[in-house]
């Protein structure tokens, strides 16, 4: 496959945004979803090709380090698939005004060229601009609901994401400072004279917390409830679903190839344990489905960060196995909850007006705890076995947390579904329970999570097939070496020969 | 296929079949056909049974094979699931119909039970395993939850126990992979017992905990009376004959198969004299007891059985963790004794439900001239409950007796005493409230309950007294589950057991036993006068008369004198306990939201990162 | 197997017989200690007869009746598996513990036929019997612990072999005194006599498991007691006093056993049900349990 491919995935969905507008208004609404399936394809073919071998693009025809690189191995490759896929299944379809729904659609492909950017980028410059953004996308989609509320979390939202960003400049531009070069594979060969001291973990520590931002990394993801709560269920979908993960993705990127230190490890492995525990215990208290997945969200990417602290092909894959896994399940749940707002008292009976909804939430539930064998078990179990065949007792304590966050994710989310399940409201509460079909989802909603079950429920079936393609995606991402010499074949042919 | 494949086909074509039309009319004759042939498949099969397929994932081996020890649960399981459903599938299903119920679901709920008990027992490895053990935990949970909002909220309260049980087993299996290296149970069988007492120690404290969840065993027994009591009739009766009884399989294999006995012996807490195994054998007897005196001041029937059902837990496991062979061999006949004669009075219990709407111990009374039938079962079903002779409840409390008088355990075999008399006490009770006593005018008129629900039980108690008779039909499936998992093997008779020491014949005891009813039957009906039958109401009332209007029924506050002595020893302890947890995990999640909710969150990430530089750099 | 019918048919026949005379002794020494003459020598069998003759019989129904047949039964049975001189029955085939829990049988079986006589004094009546059941069988099984742990063996024809063996020295009372002594307090309480006998009544009008008894079934639970007294007796001449060596010294001993708590019981009041708990499960407790550390130390 030609590597010149991998440039179509970032232009043509940023291209389709800016000429939106332009096309005629009878093809208007077809543009994106098709630009969106051709991307999908592209990331399908891509994936099949990076299986063997990853694909490297120098834009422009300059060498690296000089010129811009785009990298693409079988983890960057799916998740183009994934953001092209899941964007499509959260694709703000109608039900608004033209005008706003022109908006919408350009800037959910422009976050979609983003997010496509974000995986494929080869260098940290490339990475802080598609970063912003997506960010800059995020904050006008957070927005996009025009409720008062909306607009003071996504203030808030902004406040925390600008100074997340800032935080991260001044990150690449210590590192660009130490070492004289953005590009990954470049950085990756230098980083062990320069960047392993104090203040090269210090850019990462920056990096990381404003990464963090768009991740949910504990400390800097106070914005998310709000946000989650208030924002459209596909605006929240997208944003826990997907932004989150590629965040998530350029971390453990840095992680493995700059900075393959105990010291960064011990930090993602503390922030994530924090992230679990406050993320899924305070979810153990939310009255509203939104905030309670949001929170729920949190403490999953606290679960990835765990998983990619742990060193190794094993940590990797865990890392996979959960963001993919969350990838699928959170934006569904987000999908399903779109019509469930409120208190949680008014869902009671909820699963007589809307049975395949709240089958579809006790599904989702299921996986998201890990009951096997439903893949969030996988998921889970090379978590836990990752954590259990490390020495270090800090990644045994890990381990407990996930057991005992495990525990209070089961009981608020099956307290969700005995809610659903019971009785209906009698008497004084009546009055607040949507009757009729206010709480039952829209077609489109049940549609987008059925073939997110659907998928789900593929992958449990296909689960001892998976295995495989999984080892191999994270035996690629792991192999930092193998990234520089792909890259910089002369350099590391040289390091090679001086070793 | 071979027939470990066919029966697990079996269960998942029956659980399809229930979803698909669970409700209609042919639905239970089709399954109950399955159960019966799973159960001749079962019972004729040589062992081990294979499963022809295998998978491999993440690098371990997923297989199913199941031995001598699978084979005597997944008998009691399908049996109790075969019972459960006659009696669902006449007019109780009707009924539970009408009152706006799903039997589709119920009829799958039982069949997903089924299936997953299935894969459970038949696991060769511990994934499988633990697929098995949370496909149990959730097909559970289904069960438990049908039959309105009690049933649900009850079964809502097994979430954090059975996820919490999960969890630890879960932690368990990691640790095992990460310390042995493999996760095949032959294999562990050989390398487990060779760890160090540290990691021996925390592995079994992780599945110990795991397992005792589900068996019901102190301090995490609070969930399981609710859960099964209120679960919809049938259901009931299944989960409380077998389904807590995963939990001792899964003692079993863990104590027993995979680090042995002596091995748990090692782990000393005091040097010589308590040990981990120590440790499990009181926790066994407290189950025993506490539960059980419990259950005696319940007044709902189904929470009293449902009581008793976990106290019943601790005879078995106790008579595992002895481990000679009449302990363990009382302690595994028991679990198949106290399945029959449970699910018998659990059914007899909803049976008298179906009639009167009600279980509450103070609203019945006097039903034996109207439900003969229901009444002998509950009879018999509480004199094996009480584990008295001649019923098969005798055979199995009688063995872990022996084996601890042999071993020299004062002590424990006192609190099983302790509880044996206790559970007389409270059995005497159930029927009394129910069948004895006075009829109430507004029962006067009740019916027997129909043959769909008659026949089952009736075959039950059947079984239990046939097996109490001549234990040693159920002691051959003991023998072969004892063999498999490496027990010393009971050298039974068709009676009982021959020994020097002490044998138990059981044929003559129960001879001899209806030998003197008969001449008792004798005396009475053949000397003396003829006696008269005189109505309820022609009775001794201190010099009045007495109308239907008078309540003459001593029911509630049944053992007042002995509830003015051991009264104040119910402390609640465990209920608060389980309220302090929740209480802890309350307060934490309201910390946690504090932190989402503060203020200026911008000023938080600017300490945050000044905090964090300083710790890299000081790092 | 001839041998071993015979041995069935007798072995009630003359427990029913030893236990007739217990009543009629039990009665002469109230009388004694009452400064009264007492009964004539077959005045029990008088009583049982009168009790069956007579011509008002009320049943409250079946069960009623079966109730009366299974505590009759029940001992019938309970009778074969204790040894008496020359006679084994069947004790190898069922030993001490198995003994102790068909003797729970009669119990289960008049608690049945109270229950259905649906007179509220009569349950009151059981709930204390069932109660006072519970505090004596406790100390009852550590004693039977002891002296199988002692022993070696729960069947009773071997312990009384190891008794006779070496004559009063080797005697469960010289080897085990605090058992015995435990085992004494606790057969006292057993045979329901002052001032264990609160689930009776006798003195209340009609608070007591006797309240719808008359005719047949009173006369049955007079057969029942002549059994109690003597399966009580003869299961502690058996564990303590070296059972049956003959006919006569079997006799005696038995007739000793019940003569001591009898000649304490009429001249003492009533405990209230939670003080026979209370003293049930603190003397005998004590004593049974310290009997139980020596025999195992």
């Amino acid at each position: 496959m030609n590597p010149s491919f991998i440039a179509l995935v970032v232009a043509l969905p940023l291209l389709a945004a800016f000429l939106l507008p332009l096309v005629p208004k009878v093809l208007r609404r077809l543009v994106g979803p098709l630009v969106l399936l051709v991307v999908a394809a592209l990331g399908m073919a891509l994936w099949q090709a990076s299986l063997s071998e990853p694909l490297v693009l120098a834009v422009g025809g300059f060498r690296p380090p000089l010129g811009i690189v785009f990298y693409v191995d079988s983890v960057a490759a799916l998740f183009v698939l994934a953001v092209a896929l899941v964007t499509l299944l959260l694709w703000p379809w109608g039900g608004d005004a033209s005008e706003n729904l022109d908006r919408k659609q350009s800037l959910t492909l422009v976050l979609a060229a983003a997010c496509a950017g974000l995986t494929v980028s080869g260098d940290l410059f490339n990475v802080y601009v598609f970063y912003e953004l997506a960010a800059v996308t995020s904050y006008g989609l957070a927005a996009g609901s025009r409720t008062a509320a909306a607009q003071v979390a996504t203030f808030r939202y902004v406040i925390l994401g600008s100074l997340g960003s800032l935080l991260a400049l001044i990150g690449i531009t210590l590192i660009y400072f130490r070492s004289g070069t953005l590009n990954l594979a470049h950085l990756a060969d230098l980083a062990p004279q320069t960047l392993h001291d104090p203040l090269g973990l210090a850019a990462f520590f920056l990096i990381l917390l404003g990464l963090g931002v768009k991740a949910e990394l504990f400390l800097v993801n106070t914005w998310a409830p709000e946000v989650y709560a208030t924002a459209e269920a596909r605006v929240s979908a997208l944003l826990a679903g997907l932004v989150s993960k590629l965040a998530l993705l350029v971390v453990a990127r840095l992680l493995v190839l700059v900075f393959p230190l105990p010291e960064a490890r011990e930090a993602l492995l503390v922030l994530g344990m924090l992230g679990m525990i406050s993320g899924e215990f305070a979810a153990y208290r939310a009255r509203d489905i939104k905030r309670m997945l949001a929170w729920s969200s949190i403490g999953q990417l606290g679960a990835a960060f765990i998983a990619f602290a742990i060193p190794g092909p094993a940590g990797v894959a865990a890392g996979l196995a959960i963001a993919l896994h969350h990838l699928v399940v959170k934006p569904a749940l987000f999908l399903l909850a779109e019509r469930w707002g409120g208190s949680l008292a008014r869902l009671a009976g909820a699963a007589r007006r809307s049975p395949l909804g709240a089958a579809l939430f006790a599904l989702f539930a299921l996986s998201l705890i890990g009951v096997p064998p439903l893949p969030g078990f996988w998921a889970k179990y090379l978590l836990l076995s990752g954590l259990a065949a490390q020495p270090d007792n800090l990644y045994l304590l890990a381990g407990l947390v996930v057991l005992v966050t495990t525990v209070v994710e089961a009981v608020y989310l099956f307290r969700v579904v005995g809610v659903m399940y019971g009785r209906e409201a009698k008497g004084e509460d009546a009055g607040l329970t949507n009757t009729g079909s206010a709480n039952t989802q829209p077609a489109s909603a049940l549609a987008g999570s059925g073939v997110f079950a659907a998928l789900l429920l593929a992958a449990a079936l296909a689960a001892p097939l998976l295995a495989a393609p999984l080892g191999r995606m994270a035996t690629q991402m792991s192999d930092g070496a193998a990234y520089v010499a792909r890259v910089l074949p002369s350099t590391a042919t040289l390091s090679g020969a001086a070793q | 296929m071979n027939a470990l494949d066919l029966l697990l086909s079996l269960s998942a074509l029956m659980l399809l079949a229930a979803f698909l039309f669970g409700q209609t009319r042919v639905y239970p004759w089709l399954a109950g056909i399955l159960f019966t042939g799973q159960l001749v498949l079962l019972a004729g099969s040589d062992l081990p049974m294979a499963a022809g397929v295998g998978l491999e994932i993440f690098g371990q081996q997923v297989g199913w094979q199941l031995d001598g020890f699978g084979r005597y649960f997944a008998l009691i399981t399908i049996g109790a699931a075969l019972a459960s459903n006659v009696y669902m599938g006449g007019e109780w299903g009707e009924r539970y119909q009408a009152d706006g119920h799903s039997l589709r679901w119920l009829h799958a709920a039982l069949a997903g039970n089924v299936l997953a008990m299935l894969l459970l027992l038949s696991s060769k490895d511990l994934i499988a395993f633990f697929i098995g053990w949370e496909l149990t935990s959730w097909a559970g949970f289904l069960l438990m939850a049908q039959g309105g909002e009690r049933a649900l909220r009850a079964a809502l309260r097994y979430v954090p126990y059975a996820m919490g049980g999960a969890m630890a087993v879960l932690g368990g299996l990691v640790l095992t992979l990460s310390w042995t290296g493999t996760l095949d149970l032959l294999e562990l069988s050989r390398v487990m017992s060779t760890l160090g007492n540290g990691q021996l120690a925390l592995l079994l404290a992780l599945f110990a905990i795991g397992f005792s969840i589900k068996m019901g065993l102190l301090p995490f027994h609070l969930w399981q009376a609710p859960a099964y009591a209120e679960a919809a009739g049938p259901g009931t009766a299944f989960l409380g004959a077998i389904s807590a009884r995963m939990g001792l399989f899964a003692l079993g294999i863990l104590l027993v198969k995979l680090m042995t006995l002596s091995r748990v012996a090692d782990l000393a807490f005091i040097d010589g004299l308590f040990t981990a195994r120590d440790l499990l054998a009181w926790v066994a007897a407290l189950t025993i007891v506490l539960p059980t005196f419990t259950a005696l001041k319940q007044n709902d029937a189904r929470y009293l059985l449902a009581w008793h059902g976990i106290g019943q837990g601790g005879y078995m496991l106790l008579g595992i963790v002895m481990g000679d062979a009449t302990g363990s061999a009382g302690g595994l006949l028991h679990v198949f004794n106290y399945a029959t004669y449970q699910a018998a009075l659990v059914l007899a219990v909803f049976a008298v439900m179906h009639r009167t709407g009600t279980a509450d111990l103070n609203s019945l009374g006097g039903l034996v001239t109207r439900m003969p039938l229901t009444f002998l079962v509950m009879l018999l079903g509480i004199i094996g409950l009480a584990g008295l002779p001649p019923m098969n409840g005798f055979v199995s409390k009688w063995l872990v007796y022996r084996s601890l008088m042999v071993e020299g355990r004062p002590l424990l075999f006192l609190m099983t005493v302790i509880g044996t008399l206790g559970t007389i006490l409270s059995v005497y009770k159930l029927i009394h409230n129910t069948f004895l006593g006075q009829l109430r005018a507004e029962h006067e008129h009740i019916r027997e309950a129909p043959w769909s629900m008659t026949v089952p039980m009736l075959a039950l108690v059947i079984l239990a007294f046939v097996t109490g008779v001549a234990p040693g039909l159920a002691l051959s499936w003991v023998a072969e589950a004892q063999a498999a998992l490496g027990l010393p093997v009971l050298a039974y008779t068709l009676g009982g057991i021959e020994s020097p020491r002490g044998s138990l014949d059981m044929l003559w005891i129960v001879g001899v036993l209806f030998a003197g009813f008969g001449i008792g039957a004798l005396l009475f009906y053949g000397a003396g006068g003829r006696s008269k039958r005189v109505h309820q109401l022609d009775n001794y009332a201190g010099g009045h008369f007495l109308s239907a209007d008078v309540r003459y029924h001593y029911s509630d506050h049944f053992y007042a004198g002995l509830m003015h002595r051991i009264g104040p020893l119910y402390r609640g302890s465990f209920t608060w306990l389980e309220s302090a947890v929740a209480s802890a995990t309350d307060l934490a999640a309201s910390l946690m939201q504090a932190w989402y909710r503060q203020a200026v969150p911008a000023l938080t990430l600017l300490v945050a990162a000044v905090l964090g530089l300083g710790w890299m750099v000081w790092r | 197997m001839m041998h071993i019918l015979i041995e069935l048919a007798v072995m009630p026949l003359v427990a029913f017989t030893i236990g007739m005379f217990m009543v009629l002794m039990m009665r002469k020494i109230a009388a004694k200690i009452q400064r009264r003459v007492g009964p004539p020598l077959l005045q029990p069998l008088y009583d049982i007869v009168k009790l069956y003759a007579k011509k008002t019989q009320s049943s409250h129904g079946l069960l009623h009746d079966i109730g009366i047949v299974m505590a009759v039964g029940g001992y019938i049975a309970a009778e074969t598996m204790l040894p008496v001189p020359g006679m084994n029955g069947i004790a190898d085939k069922a030993g001490l513990l198995t003994l102790a829990y068909v003797t729970m049988i009669p119990s289960l079986g008049l608690a049945l036929g109270v229950g259905q006589c649906a007179n509220p004094n009569g349950s009151i009546g059981i709930a204390r019997a069932l109660t006072a059941m519970l505090a004596y069988d406790i100390p009852f099984v550590v004693i039977i612990f002891g002296a199988s742990w002692f022993y070696g063996s729960n069947n009773l024809i071997e312990v009384i072999a190891a008794q006779q063996a070496g004559g009063i020295a080797s005697w469960g009372v010289t080897k085990m005194p605090l058992l015995a002594i435990a085992g004494l307090f606790t057969l006292y309480a057993m045979l329901g006599k002052q001032p264990f006998e609160i689930y009776v009544a006798p003195a209340e009008i009609a608070t007591g498991p006797m309240v719808e008894m008359g005719g047949k079934h009173l006369g049955g639970l007079f057969v029942m007691q002549c059994f109690q007294l003597f399966t009580a007796s003869a299961v502690y001449v058996s564990m303590f006093l070296g059972g049956g060596e003959n006919w006569l010294f079997f006799i005696l001993k038995l007739f000793a056993v019940v003569a001591i708590p009898m000649s304490m019981a009429f001249v003492f009041p009533r405990y209230r049900t939670e003080d026979v708990l209370a003293v049930v499960w603190r003397w005998p407790m004590v004593l049974g349990l310290a009997g139980v550390w020596l025999v195992m130390h």
